[in-house]
């Protein structure tokens, strides 16, 4: 776990310098064992920074999600570097974003998190119901340790850790300029077993199954705006002209909306299941998103956001590549 | 906009081509029943003068803004019916082409399912037509110059064609000397004229030419712009050798100690030069070259007490210390003549080349019978890579030459295991060459056998030239070898007469691979350069197979000789005199008009990724940087010089940023639209 004084300290040595701007960091949410982003803006809010299991938001999306206000006139733009703090799988977003020529890298002080897994608090309410409001996490050794209402719970950390974690290739950051801890092998490679069950089963049954997850959708484009590669300034799934979807919530413009998503994102999605976590209806999206992403890796042994030199994979082409799979 | 759409749909009859299976009668009575459809008229040939007319007169009648013609591909009659609308008074983009006949009537049997397919086709080509845009067709001026890449017999034909003609070539050779691989020739079939002979006047008159700069030892290291106005980079590589002092007496080559013990790669391997060299005695220009690879003074800092060469040339040409010079010029337009690479014949170990002496390949079969080359045009068995025992005294034994001669046609041609399907065009008559050569130089008595698998000539006096070589004596055995192996002093080459049906042992002396033509193996070098494309068969591919041949896909480059595909030397003459008829047009011109259908990036919505840039082929698209509300952002914008409209930047952009005209997708969207459920 990442000492939270050094933590501190280098959030302070962070922003204090001339050339930053912002520091985004974690910070305790209001209640409970919540963690939220918080935007460090001087030495002295950095008491406030945390780094636990319970740091799950991927703060890459908050980059691209800053909104450029129009800079009056007369005045220059402050183009400072945007400090973050990221862990292995959010340190890819930055790597693709980057691939993708969002910002130069130069433009972003990357302070990295090695780490050895988040938790999925769905899996924490399942098994200590209602207590997610008023306790703390924390990792120590192989082991998660809730405390709450007076008692500690150790738990081992396969039982509570977000699914990502189980099969992070990369638990340290691929892109830093301070590494704030050791840095942590990774714990297992992803055999996309559940891509694979998904796959055996017949068209009729996948329709069925998508047709009733689509069908809950309540087009909150949460999924879409929590999404660190979905940075696009004016989307082209809100546009009226020509309007490509409708906006009204019913199953075809639903799972149009979430089929041009998922295409959208092939050979992109970093797998850091942002779009899942915040998804109000629970629609497993990363089902969607992992087979496009095992699809890639099979047929262009390329994943992306794993480094800047890479080429995005949709941009390039090789004389070798498979064809087979065109009709 | 010019005002509301009043669209004309004229369906076309194609003969009975369309009309056999759709009824155009009932297409035309539904396109009036359209939105904004004025007028709706069929015709039995609407291509041609009287089909024409119907258009230009409604237009001028009617006030037709929008034309719909419901015919074929666009591929052949947009031109013409774009035509068609100018001469009306309209802007050629104002129409819209429904293919009724390869995507309809071609590929359906049932006539009332087909005339209802035709009908949607021409509703979605309606439905595009009504929001179409007039668009502006740019013409941009052209350098009055030339680049042509190579210099082998296309590209001294097509330098010596375009400069003859008053316009300037810049005319670049890697090589240290012009001819490429016809220099290396001994005779030329079917009319066995001395290859040099008439080469080398052709060599001559390139270097001094006063319209040509020539280029050789050189390298064309970046190419930008497009037609017109290609900016050229080129790396003149240094020869450590001064072009105006080198009198190309040759005392320094005599001098090197490494004399005689390099490959000379014009000899193709089977004779020697020094590190300091002339490739051949012919060569332009007539100056020599330092190998850098091989030199000892440049690769060990040291040549004895100082460099042999340096001493003995008088005219004081040799200088280690020159450097490579870059050069930049414009040109209107490039001719690709980069030739092609021998197949490597030890892709077939089972002919054993490289493992056995006298394995050879027919090019170094051919220097062996030049006079100029490395046996002064004696046949003789080889002894390869032994060195000259040189004992005083001792008399070193004169090659043998030898009594029998095998031909093996067809290798690395014809051939899917090495991944060349396709026939190399020259091997059987070079074959018949080299027979009837080695009949004229060893003797008679010399045996003369070819494997082949099918002889095929085709050209002018082919036929002729291969029943005179029967004539003299060769013999040919219908059979694809399946191995050569060595049995005493003999080689062996097993095969099956497959007229007869009869396995064989064929024992001969020598073995010449009739070695088929390749794409060079750095064609990747000017793919990348020019961004062309390949055909299967790797070569360079050409607009269009028939009607466009020396034609490429980008606009104003040009291809010439073996680059495009295998061929003999007339016709790669005929080819590069054609590539520079082509590069002349833009040039005598003047302007060239560049495509109208271009992309467009909307600069507000653009985030700068970069896709577009990366994707496409022609170089059209870079980054820039814009002032967006005061912040620096990139964006992508389009050269529209050098965009050709293949839309592979719209199908990328996740933004939708950029889009081409005539298919943005405003248009295109409708379009699907009326093609869709109903």
């Amino acid at each position: 776990m990442v000492d939270v004084n050094k933590l501190r300290e280098k959030a302070k040595e962070v922003v204090s310098r001339d050339d930053v701007r912002l520091l985004i960091g974690y910070r305790p949410g209001t209640y409970g064992f919540r963690a939220r982003p918080a935007f460090v803006l001087g030495p002295d809010e950095v008491d406030e920074l945390i780094f636990t299991p319970a740091c799950v938001n991927n703060l890459a999306s908050y980059i691209t999600l800053e909104e450029k206000l129009p800079v009056p006139r007369g005045e220059e733009p402050d183009l400072r570097k945007v400090a973050v703090m990221v862990k292995g799988c959010d340190s890819r977003a930055l790597v693709q974003q980057m691939e993708e020529k969002a910002y130069d890298r130069d433009r972003i002080l990357v302070l990295g998190i090695p780490c050895k897994g988040v938790v999925d608090m769905a899996k924490v309410e399942a098994r200590f119901p209602n207590v997610l409001e008023r306790g703390e996490i924390a990792l120590e050794g192989d082991k998660f340790v809730l405390s709450f209402d007076g008692t500690r719970e150790e738990v081992a950390r396969e039982e509570l850790v977000a699914d990502k974690c189980l099969r992070c290739r990369y638990p340290t950051p691929l892109v830093y300029d301070e590494l704030l801890d050791e840095a942590v092998e990774r714990f297992a490679d992803d055999d996309y077993s559940d891509v694979s069950e998904l796959e055996k089963r017949s068209a009729a049954d996948k329709w069925a199954y998508w047709e009733e997850k689509f069908s809950r959708c309540i087009r909150c484009y949460s999924c879409r705006n929590v999404c660190p590669m979905c940075y696009c300034e004016d989307c082209v799934l809100d546009r009226l002209q020509p309007q490509w979807m409708r906006r009204s919530v019913d199953i075809s413009e639903n799972t149009a909306y979430h089929i041009s998503r998922a295409y959208h994102l092939a050979g992109r999605c970093i797998q850091c299941g942002e779009c899942q976590r915040v998804c109000p209806v629970d629609i497993p999206l990363m089902e969607l998103n992992r087979k496009f992403y095992k699809d890639v890796e099979e047929l262009y042994d390329y994943e992306p956001g794993t480094s800047v030199e890479n080429p995005p994979l949709l941009s390039t082409f090789k004389v070798d590549d498979r064809e087979d799979f065109i009709l | 906009m010019n005002g509301k759409p009043k669209i004309g749909v004229y369906v076309c009859h194609c003969g009975t081509n369309i009309a056999g299976t759709v009824n155009v009668e009932e297409v035309v009575q539904f396109a009036q029943t359209l939105p904004d459809v004025v007028v709706a008229r069929n015709y039995s040939y609407m291509c041609s003068d009287p089909g024409q007319a119907l258009i230009t007169d409604d237009i001028a009648n009617m006030g037709l803004n929008r034309v719909v013609v419901a015919s074929c591909s666009p591929r052949m009659h947009e031109p013409t019916f774009r035509k068609t609308l100018l001469s009306g008074g309209l802007n050629p983009y104002y129409l819209e082409m429904a293919n009724i006949r390869e995507q309809c009537s071609w590929v359906h049997d049932d006539p009332i399912a087909a005339t209802e397919k035709a009908k949607r086709v021409v509703e979605a080509a309606v439905v595009k037509a009504r929001r179409l845009e007039a668009l502006d067709v740019k013409e941009v001026d052209v350098e009055p110059s030339c680049l042509i890449i190579g210099a082998g017999i296309a590209g001294i034909q097509a330098a010596l064609d375009i400069a003859d003609a008053g316009f300037k070539v810049y005319l670049v050779e890697k090589s240290p000397t012009v001819g490429g691989h016809m220099a290396q020739l001994d005779k030329t079939f079917p009319t066995l004229d001395c290859s040099a002979c008439i080469l080398t006047p052709k060599m001559v008159d390139v270097a001094n030419h006063p319209n040509i700069e020539l280029m050789t030892y050189s390298q064309v290291e970046e190419i930008g712009g497009y037609i017109g106005n290609f900016d050229i980079k080129v790396r003149k590589k240094s020869r450590f050798v001064d072009m105006d002092k080198c009198t190309g007496c040759g005392d320094c080559a005599a001098e090197c100690r490494l004399a005689g013990r390099i490959p000379n790669e014009f000899d193709e391997g089977i004779g020697m030069r020094g590190a300091i060299y002339l490739p051949f005695p012919q060569a332009v220009p007539a100056k020599y070259t330092i190998d850098k690879e091989n030199c000892l003074f440049l690769t060990k800092g040291k040549c004895g007490e100082s460099p042999k060469c340096k001493d003995a040339c008088k005219a004081g040409a040799i200088n280690f210390d020159l450097t490579d010079e870059v050069v930049e010029f414009k040109v209107g337009t490039i001719i690709v003549a980069t030739g092609y690479d021998v197949f490597d014949a030890r892709m077939k170990p089972e002919y054993g080349y490289g493992v056995y002496d006298n394995v050879l390949t027919a090019l170094e079969f051919e220097r062996m019978v030049n006079a100029s080359g490395p046996t002064g045009g004696k046949v003789v068995m080889l002894e390869r890579g032994k060195k000259k025992k040189k004992k005083e005294g001792e008399e070193v034994e004169a090659p043998k030459a030898p009594q029998s001669v095998t031909f093996i046609q067809c290798v690395g041609s014809r051939d899917k295991s090495v991944g060349n399907e396709y026939c190399s065009r020259v091997c059987c008559m070079y074959t018949a060459k080299l027979a009837h050569l080695v009949k004229d130089k060893v003797g008679h008595d010399c045996e003369v056998t070819v494997f082949y698998m099918d002889v095929r000539a085709f050209g002018k006096g082919f036929e002729e030239f291969y029943d005179r070589v029967r004539r003299e004596g060769v013999k040919y055995i219908r059979g694809n070898p399946s191995e050569i192996y060595k049995k005493g002093d003999k080689l062996v080459v097993r095969a099956e007469d497959t007229l007869t049906a009869t396995p064989l042992e064929h024992e001969t002396d020598m073995v010449v691979l009739s070695v088929g033509l390749c794409p060079r193996s750095d064609n990747r070098e000017i793919i990348d350069l020019l961004k062309l494309s390949q055909s299967s068969d790797l070569f360079y591919l050409e607009a269009h197979p028939k009607l466009r041949p020396v034609d490429t896909a980008s606009d104003g480059v040009y291809l010439a000789g073996v680059c495009q595909g295998p061929k003999d030397i007339p016709d790669a003459v005929a080819q590069a005199k054609g590539a520079a008829s082509a590069a002349m047009i833009p040039m005598a011109s003047g302007k060239v008009k560049v495509e109208a259908q271009t992309s467009v990036v909307n600069e507000e919505t653009c985030r700068g990724c970069g896709f577009c840039v990366e994707l496409c082929p022609f170089t059209a698209i870079e980054l820039v940087e814009i002032n967006r509300m005061g912040w620096p952002v990139k964006v992508a914008r389009v050269n529209e010089a050098l965009c050709k409209g293949c839309g592979a930047c719209a199908a990328a952009c996740l933004s939708g940023s950029i889009q081409q005209r005539s298919f943005k997708d405003v248009q295109l969207l409708p379009q699907i639209k009326a093609l869709g459920v109903k």
